[in-house]
């Protein structure tokens, strides 16, 4: 059995077939897994120097004089690879003291600081799979992000407590701006809230915890208020979409949750689609106490410090991408910058940060080509068994790029 | 030669949510640089009742202005889009019409066009040659 590091799920039950060197048939991952294994030859990075390609060693040198010789670097990406790697690269960053930041700063960093700092309180998927009665998904569409979610680990198994199936023993509440693919889930023993503002959502339950009338939802709230005190233990999955949606104040979600679990026991988990964010959030707070957006040469963590900033206040002269393609997922005002500084890639696949990096070396694609450890949204270690090994990969360069620092 | 409507259309004004695609994710893996990647995630979903009656069909090429960025899209119908707003998978084209504060949703309009779907190196080629 092998791991899919495609998103923060880590399903370890992944079966595949190789025909011919490489992998021709997958069973029981999800489109997104099966794509990633059936697709390891498909887009692979070449190494580069100035858009031309070149040989390893020499874009190995090229990556190497940039780091040296920069005098404010930032480190970035880093979600997509092992904890090993993650490790290096925190390194790295604290021997040049340099800046470093993750995907976690715009995705679900905020959510894990708060588990991390137990301002909330939070569990695993197989306590979820177990236990858990009422599960909500709150501005996220497992169905599309975490596409085995729903079946292998929260609605739909059988497990612990929970033996009756998901007609009876869950209750799935969905809230989110669309009718989501998930949200169309919710029929028999669920509801789907619309949702045009997440704090009056929250506000509605905080009111009818406190004996008044809700707002908003005045006949749904109170019922799924009485299904959690049925269940007794009850699951909040949080996405983007609510992240975003509080626009960065989250007292009122503490608030809700300090309430509910007045009256019933609730949890929450990201639900986060970046296979090894949470790893790279526990490594950096462990080391510093924060989990992204640090500087170790002002030893703290600052929101000048984001990915975005630095590239925005012109503050550094090098960057350093792993595994991530932030053309693709950052807005471009800020992501163009990178064509200004010395930008050194390194990821298994063709990125468009590529094509304006001064440097792209090749690496492994983690749980196929390579080994090592991830820890999934619910802080749970997964150990990944590859298909194949190719010493070319993320550690393998990351040590190569400290060898001159 | 046939009439064409679309030519007397007017900007719709709509709201963009932005999320996950699992089809489009998928072909993120095959390759960004091919055109099952153009074709999944150069793509506006629009609820079919609120795309007929403001007088756009299936396959349909538009123009998708945000601020000063726009992009040319293919629309599709889907039951998933918002009732009068529209769907975008996240990918580059998403990105360059974005900041912080709308990364999740953003205010666009729509309007027909008859150029063709915007590449991604054109958003790469219109990013670098910004002031």
């Amino acid at each position: 059995m092998h791991v899919c590091a495609g998103c923060s799920c880590l399903c370890d039950d992944i079966e595949v077939e190789i025909r011919d060197g490489s992998v021709s048939k997958v069973y029981n991952a999800c489109r997104r897994g099966a794509g990633i294994f059936l697709n390891t030859g498909s887009s692979r990075a070449e190494p580069k120097i100035d858009g031309d390609n070149a040989d390893f060693e020499k874009a190995v040198k090229g990556a190497q004089e940039i780091i040296q010789s920069s005098d404010s670097l930032v480190i970035y990406g880093l979600d997509t690879v092992t904890l090993e790697a993650q490790e290096l690269a925190i390194k790295l960053a604290e021997k040049k003291e340099a800046y470093i930041d993750d995907n976690s700063t715009f995705c679900l960093g905020d959510f894990v600081e708060m588990i991390l700092r137990k301002d909330i309180p939070s569990t695993t998927l197989e306590e979820v799979k177990n236990n858990a009665y009422v599960i909500f998904y709150w501005g996220t569409d497992p169905y599309h992000s975490l596409s085995r979610h729903l079946s292998r680990y929260t609605y739909y198994p059988r497990g612990g407590k929970r033996q009756r199936g998901y007609e009876e023993d869950r209750f799935l509440v969905v809230l989110d701006v669309r009718k989501t693919h998930t949200a169309k889930l919710a029929k028999k023993n669920a509801r789907f809230l619309k949702v045009d503002s997440d704090e009056e959502v929250m506000r509605g339950f905080i009111d009818a915890l406190e004996g008044r009338s809700p707002k908003v939802f005045q006949k749904d709230i109170p019922r799924i208020l009485k299904e959690m005190e049925k269940g007794g233990f009850n699951v909040i999955f949080g996405g983007l979409g609510l992240k975003y949606g509080l626009k960065g104040d989250y007292s009122i979600l503490k608030e809700m949750i300090r309430k509910m679990n007045e009256r019933s026991e609730v949890y929450f988990i990201p639900a986060g689609c970046h296979p090894n964010m949470r790893g790279f959030n526990e490594l950096l707070f462990e080391k510093t106490g924060y989990v992204n957006k640090y500087s170790f040469k002002d030893q703290t963590s600052s929101d000048e410090f984001a990915f975005h900033r630095l590239l925005e206040d012109g503050k550094v002269d090098a960057a350093l991408i792993i595994g991530s393609d932030p053309l693709n997922s950052l807005p471009l005002q800020y992501a163009r910058k990178l064509a200004d500084i010395n930008t050194v890639v390194v990821d298994p696949r063709e990125t468009f940060t590529g094509k304006i990096a001064k440097v792209v070396l090749p690496s492994s694609i983690a749980g196929i080509e390579g080994g090592g450890t991830m820890i999934g949204a619910d802080g749970t270690r997964i150990r990944l068994k590859p298909v194949f090994e190719r010493e070319i990969n993320d550690e393998y360069v990351l040590k190569r790029l400290l060898e001159v620092i | 030669m046939p009439l064409e409507f679309s030519r007397f259309l007017k900007k719709v004004s709509v709201e963009v949510v932005v999320g996950r695609w699992s089809f489009q994710v998928e072909a993120m893996d095959r390759g960004k640089f091919s055109d099952e990647f153009t074709e999944k995630s150069a793509v506006l979903y629009l609820n079919e009742e609120f795309g007929k009656s403001n007088g756009f069909r299936e396959g349909d090429i538009v123009r998708l202005t945000s601020g000063n960025k726009s992009v040319n899209l293919k629309v599709l119908f889907s039951d998933i889009a918002p009732e009068n707003g529209a769907f975008m998978p996240n990918s580059i084209y998403t990105s360059y019409l974005t900041d912080f504060s709308s990364f999740k949703r953003f205010r666009a309009t729509i309007e027909p066009s008859n150029d063709r779907i915007t590449k991604p190196e054109e958003i790469m080629q219109k990013v670098l040659s910004m002031d």
